[in-house]
């Protein structure tokens, strides 16, 4: 599911509201408090173990606004911090809690929300389970495209993983079966999981802010009930894994003047990855057909979305401190016309970390994209889209 | 002449080198609680029980692995017995812990207080330099 911008293209729009640079002020601190307050080490008191991050990025694209920032004049609104508290009570049983609080652009803001908040059971290293809000697999990242910190690249490929919507596919309230199972000393390891529950749009994300914009603003998340899994396989072959996954998920919400309902619609992503020394190679493959109604006053909007979406991506670690890498990532909607910009998005990006020590590290990265089908939004875009737009991202980060 | 003169310096400064770091792989020792029940481990297992997909040795006992900070003898246990970096074992760590997946193995500054905690906690694996006082604790060799 993606923000549909042909369909939102001609309808009113709601009016950018000036940068609010306040708000990303009043956040830092907090923030910095956070992590700060423990020192700069994981905190590990009497075995409950204290970890956290924080980074604050740049944007500046040649044309268009994007992810909801007024990046085409540089911008500073992108903040992210998480911190994440765990105790192991038993041999067998942890259980942990994880804040996170975004801004991107016009999104997110001053709310904390859970990232995950769980108790995990572990019976043996073949069967476990978690309970409570607990992280969704799906494809490579799905799960970890938050953690900023663990990655080389500033934005993940946006066709799979949309960080301006990371928040509904990031977790979901409910249960979790997970196990790695061995089945001889030279067939690898094969990790599964499994999971069923309920899963909410977040009201300060990219989905909710496109349905606004039809003028459908919702004050409670709609959702639906969630349920699927993922099968990886450590191959003998060191270093090379390969998986697929797959989530089946289903919408539905009331708001004044209106509501969504999607049946339900199933994703799936199949992917591999490899490393041998200072190489990284991934790609996956994925598909999220989506259809929905929107219903906005007397009006019936048929939403309908066929998303294919691919990338291949690959590093090299230059010097102990210094990686370098590179991705094309390619994402189309199948069910309109695949040669409007509006319906495909193609990137071309070219990245570089350094890590200045263990917790502090900088990040820069180009893209070249073509194709308006990801990541834009009408508001602040009044003028129209043009179709080709570069971009310049820096970051820098903390971890601990 | 002169090429295969500068040649023999570069095999010898080579042979040096890899002597060197053979040294250090089999200057580090995996060290156990006293009251582990096994004689060896394989790599396979240690790898596994290091990156956190293993919690419990052969035999059902629950395997609780501890790190070094940093360091020569962190660097060489991680690249010759997991085959990662300090950075890339980090970031495997990092990811496990703010997905929710996994707490971190309890990490030292030192080998004295690695070895003191091991000594202390039953279940506990960690590794030292074989120069480092370890009478209290139990040497587990590793088997390729």
């Amino acid at each position: 599911m993606h923000p549909h911008n042909q369909i939102t293209r001609g309808i009113a729009l709601s009016t950018y509201k000036a940068a609010e640079l306040p708000k990303l002020l009043r956040m830092l601190p907090c923030l910095l408090v956070c992590i700060f307050a423990g020192g700069v080490s994981a905190q590990d008191l009497a075995g409950i173990a204290i970890h956290g991050f924080a980074t604050q990025g740049i944007l500046y694209s040649s044309h268009n606004n994007y992810l909801t920032m007024q990046s085409s004049s540089g911008s500073l609104q992108w903040t992210d911090g998480a911190v994440s508290i765990s105790d192991s009570l038993t041999d067998n049983l942890r259980v942990g809690i994880q804040l996170h609080m975004y801004q991107l652009g016009q999104l997110g803001g001053l709310n904390v929300q859970v990232d995950w908040a769980s108790g995990d059971y572990r019976i043996n290293d073949q069967l476990g389970f978690r309970a409570g809000k607990v992280k969704t697999p799906l494809g490579l990242f799905n799960d970890s495209q938050d953690v900023d910190a663990i990655f080389l690249w500033i934005l993940l490929p946006q066709g799979a993983y949309p960080i301006d919507n990371k928040s509904f596919y990031l977790s979901h309230v409910g249960g979790e079966v997970y196990g790695n199972l061995t089945p001889g000393s030279r067939a690898g390891s094969l990790q599964y999981r499994g999971y069923a529950g309920q899963n909410n749009l977040d009201l300060n994300g990219g989905y909710l802010k496109q349905s606004a914009e039809f003028g459908l603003a919702f004050t409670s998340p709609p959702g639906g009930k969630t349920y699927g899994g993922d099968l990886r396989w450590d191959t003998p072959l060191r270093g090379l894994t390969i998986g697929s996954s797959a989530d089946v998920l289903a919408i539905a919400g009331t708001a004044p003047g209106g509501g969504i309902t999607a049946p339900s619609f199933l994703i799936h992503a199949h992917y591999a990855q490899f490393t041998r020394g200072k190489f990284y190679f991934a790609g996956e493959y994925r598909r999220d057909p989506f259809y929905a109604t929107l219903t906005v006053g007397p009006g019936v909007i048929p939403l309908s979305y066929d998303e294919r979406a691919w990338f291949a991506m690959g590093s090299y670690r230059l010097l102990k401190k210094f990686q370098v890498g590179s991705y094309y990532s390619h994402s189309v909607n199948k069910s309109l016309d695949t040669t409007q910009p509006a319906n495909y998005s193609k990137d071309w990006v070219v990245s570089g970390r350094y890590d200045f020590n263990a917790y502090f590290y900088g990040k820069i990265e180009g893209h070249c994209l073509h194709g308006t089908g990801v990541g834009y939004y009408e508001s602040n875009n009044p003028s129209g889209l043009k179709p080709n737009s570069n971009m310049l991202a820096a970051k820098i980060g903390f971890s601990f | 002449m002169r090429i295969i003169r500068k040649t023999r310096w570069f095999i010898l400064l080579l042979g040096l080198i890899s002597c060197r770091t053979a040294a250090h792989a089999q200057d580090v020792v995996l060290v156990a609680n006293s009251d582990m029940q096994i004689s060896s481990i394989s790599e396979a297992d240690v790898r596994a029980i290091f990156m956190g997909t293993k919690t419990r040795l052969e035999g059902g006992a629950h395997a609780v692995p501890v790190t070094l900070k940093g360091g020569s003898v962190h660097e060489v246990f991680l690249k010759h017995h997991l085959g990662e970096t300090p950075d890339e074992f980090r970031t495997q760590w990092r990811k496990a812990v703010f997905t929710g997946q996994g707490a971190m193995p309890r990490a030292f500054d030192s080998e004295a207080a690695l070895i003191e905690y091991v000594a202390a906690t039953p279940g506990a694996l960690g590794y030292v330099s074989r120069v480092s006082p370890h009478d209290n604790v139990k040497c587990i060799p590793i088997i390729k």
